[in-house]
């Protein structure tokens, strides 16, 4: 059985357990063992340690990778910025040895040593290559019944390509998230702000009403141009902005429609027979319908 | 800190010392901007309408205005989206500036709020994000009340602070890290 390191963060553990319950139920029925990263820490989140020093972001996030170095495991992660800091955290280090050198001393003192063995993954790019989108058909159980994805692919997951082992053809003409759904038995056309921000994050704390009116500009061109049954996301902060974000626009009578929101473990979890109710337990924006549409399809 | 006014670019205020401090910061490739404004093109700041976005805050960076950069909050509404490094034509790592400079005004305690609540509960928990009430959700999809992270294992969150007490956090942390 393959063994796969699953690197939660902290908005998934604390804020979307759901997304949480359906990885751990995905990889499980891909045939895939899940080693726990005991005593992982945050990755570290954009706006701590690497907003301090260079060295210090890099020795935070190499105690999460060593983690999963001793356990001989590469590592998955459903949150954008877990998956950009760890990533660009090891491209640091490999291409300055200095850097590395430094982080080294200072995880001596807790007795450990990063090595750099360890890859980190994410949902799309692990779905795309090492399970593979033929696997992934095969092992269907609620096929989508052609429910309308418009995806979301998410920045960290895309940018720096060169911080990421593995990454779409044109990182600003992303296909892979699209290609997953429709593996899966969705429709996922493109649409012009594909790659548009979602507004989360910094922005999102720092000018919240323009990170909002940022983000209603995207759903309204994912509205007018392929109207969707659903928007599907690779990062678990974009979901937060597609669901609880469209909510808070709901309620401040910003938007008079609703695109419910789903993280690509959670859509693919589903399809491979997790309890929607679970799966989807805290999502702000109900999900009935398109739950109702994809268990027709069998 | 108010958000980013139109008139922040005064020549007389340029300061090549801070220019110098922003390169050692890992702004290194900061002199080579051409102000070609593709960074600003892709940014997400420049379009949810901060005006002082990246494309000038490279420029500002560049003429080492420094009480504009330290003050300004523009910096901190960064995505960290890297779309900028991306799409550079001269290697500037934009992002890089960014976080020299957010770098630079954490030395003299100058950035928002939130960010100290997000440096201290990575210090005191081992995680940025640690939102009240998370126990009652998780039983409600039948996960373990603690995720098996540093949460619940206090001999690795000893170790994981011990690390960060060896960084530079241990010197302008403006909380007590014991
Ligand atoms: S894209 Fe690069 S060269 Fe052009 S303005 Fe931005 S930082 Fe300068
Ligand atoms: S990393 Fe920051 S400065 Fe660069 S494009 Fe993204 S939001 Fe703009």
């Amino acid at each position: 059985m393959k063994k796969i390191g699953f690197f939660l963060g902290c908005n998934i553990p604390f804020n979307r357990p759901d997304i949480e319950y359906s990885a751990r139920y995905l990889l499980n029925e891909l045939g895939y063992e899940i080693v726990e990263l005991e005593g992982a820490s945050c990755c570290p989140a954009f706006g701590t340690m690497p907003s301090l020093d260079l060295v210090g972001w890099a020795a935070a996030s190499a105690w999460n990778l060593t983690i999963a170095e001793e356990k001989g495991v590469d590592i998955i992660t459903g949150c954008g910025s877990c998956y950009g800091s760890l990533n660009e955290a090891r491209y640091h280090m490999e291409k300055h040895p200095e850097i590395k050198e430094q982080v080294n001393k200072i995880l001596a003192k807790v007795d450990k040593e990063y090595k750099g063995t360890t890859k980190v993954w994410n949902f799309i790019n692990f779905l795309y290559e090492d399970v593979g989108l033929d696997t992934l058909k095969a092992k269907i159980k609620n096929n989508l019944n052609g429910i309308k994805c418009a995806v979301q692919t998410g920045c960290h997951n895309l940018w720096p390509s060169r911080a990421y082992p593995t990454n779409e053809d044109n990182t600003f003409f992303p296909t892979r998230l699209r290609e997953i759904c429709e593996s899966i038995g969705g429709v996922a056309p493109h649409y012009s702000t594909i790659t548009d921000c979602c507004g989360m994050g910094a922005l999102r704390s720092t000018a919240s009403e323009k990170s909002l009116a940022l983000f209603k500009k995207k759903l309204d061109v994912i509205k007018q141009e392929i109207d969707p049954d659903i928007a599907v996301t690779g990062c678990s902060s974009c979901l937060l902005q597609f669901d609880a974000g469209q909510a808070l626009l709901i309620e401040q009578k910003k938007l008079d429609y609703k695109i419910p929101a789903l993280h690509i473990a959670q859509l693919a979890a589903i399809a491979m027979g997790a309890d929607p109710e679970k799966a989807t337990a805290m999502a702000s924006i109900p999900l009935n319908g398109v739950i109702t549409k994809i268990k027709g399809g069998n | 800190m108010e958000e980013g006014g139109v008139n922040v670019i005064d020549l007389t205020q340029a300061d090549e010392s801070f220019v110098k401090e922003l390169e050692a910061l890992g702004a290194d490739e900061l002199r080579e901007c051409i102000q070609c404004g593709k960074c600003g093109a892709t940014c997400p700041m420049a379009l949810a309408g901060l005006e002082f976005f990246i494309k000038r805050i490279v420029h500002a960076a560049n003429l080492g205005l420094r009480d504009i950069l330290l003050e300004d909050s523009s910096v901190w509404g960064c995505q960290s989206c890297n779309r900028c490094v991306e799409i550079c034509p001269m290697d500037i790592k934009p992002y890089e500036v960014i976080q020299a400079i957010r770098r630079a005004a954490m030395k003299v305690e100058s950035c928002p709020a939130n960010t100290y609540e997000g440096l201290r509960n990575l210090y005191r928990f081992g995680h940025a994000v640690y939102p009240k009430g998370y126990e009652e959700r998780r039983k409600k999809v039948g996960l373990p009340d603690k995720p098996p992270t540093v949460i619940s294992n206090d001999e690795m969150r000893k170790k994981f602070q011990e690390i960060l007490r060896n960084t530079i956090l241990e010197e302008i942390a403006p909380f007590p890290l014991d």
